[in-house]
């Protein structure tokens, strides 16, 4: 970025209400570290404790489906060259006060329809819905071997206070960008 | 039968199991970097300790302010290990401590409960 562009990039997220982006390859202690200071600035705020938890807990979900599930992957050379996820989370607020989590991340175009099938489905449930397929899906997998995303999307659907948004971007036949939105 | 102590982390709750009092202890947050690798002690003690001691009464005291929903599942497979037991004739006490007001931690203990029958499952609210 040049010097004379940072103001532009300023406006920018200022404008969106952004206060909380993070960008590039994330390792489990970055997330750690990414809640910890998300908590910090809610309590700077007196945020409510009951939503500083929805917005910590969508925070996490998400940035685990960036570690797990991200198709763009780079080698971390401290790391002996392990693959580590791409992905971009980001946390701010909206016009109307209320916060939102988006977090962006590449997957195989593939796999993109029975997500998007999926996602439709989680959207279109309410509460008691949603209730009733977290604990049968929670029952499903009694080895957690999934690593737990068969849940995850179900518990921001159920913490966000909005039907929950997402967007799948087709690049070409290998890789899509993948949106998800959750608001408070 | 030696205890299991496993100490508090950001990401990972304190666990301590005692073998003497049949007291196991789980307090802290839960969002581990690999949930199934994190509890497999814990699953491992508790099916030892549950082959081991056929008749022995089981009391669980749970505050853990928030887990992930991998975490979620391990919970639930933690609870029916115990509701299996506690079908087998077993005395099994789940006390699920919650500070007052924390609403996400009341409703997720809510519906583990609502899952379990065999077992007594116990919401307890602390005044912070």
């Amino acid at each position: 970025m040049k010097v004379n562009d940072f103001f532009q990039y300023r406006e920018g997220i200022t404008q969106n209400g952004i206060f909380l982006t993070f960008n590039g390859v994330l390792i489990h202690s970055f997330m750690v570290q990414l809640g910890e200071v998300l908590k910090m600035k809610m309590s700077l705020f007196n945020v409510d404790k009951n939503l500083e938890a929805k917005i910590f807990a969508t925070v996490i979900e998400q940035a685990q489906n960036i570690i797990f599930y991200s198709s763009e992957r780079q080698p971390v050379p401290a790391m002996k060259g392990v693959m580590v996820g791409v992905g971009t989370i980001t946390v701010g607020m909206e016009e109307d006060n209320h916060y939102y989590v988006i977090c962006g991340n590449m997957l195989p175009t593939d796999k993109v329809e029975k997500l998007n099938h999926r996602l439709t489905m989680i959207q279109n449930m309410n509460q008691d819905e949603l209730k009733q397929y977290y604990k049968e899906q929670r029952r499903m997998t009694p080895d957690a071997d999934s690593k737990g995303a068969g849940l995850g999307f179900i518990e921001m659907a159920r913490k966000s206070s909005n039907a929950i948004e997402f967007d799948f971007r087709k690049l070409d036949e290998i890789n899509s960008y993948f949106t998800i939105k959750a608001t408070f | 039968m030696e205890n299991l102590i496993i100490e508090k982390t950001t990401a990972t709750p304190e666990i301590r199991f005692d073998y003497a009092t049949g007291i196991l202890e789980l307090l802290g947050e839960s969002y581990p970097e690999d949930t199934v690798v994190f509890y497999a002690p814990v699953f491992e003690w508790l099916k030892n300790f549950l082959n081991n001691n056929k008749e022995r009464a089981i009391t669980v005291n749970l505050e853990i302010i928030y887990f992930n929903s991998s975490s979620s599942k391990a919970l639930m497979n933690f609870f029916d290990l115990l509701e299996a037991a506690a079908n087998a004739g077993r005395k099994v006490v789940v006390n699920w401590i919650y500070a007052k007001g924390n609403e996400g931690a009341l409703e997720y203990g809510e519906e583990f409960k609502e899952d379990l029958d065999a077992l007594e499952f116990i919401l307890v609210e602390k005044n912070v």
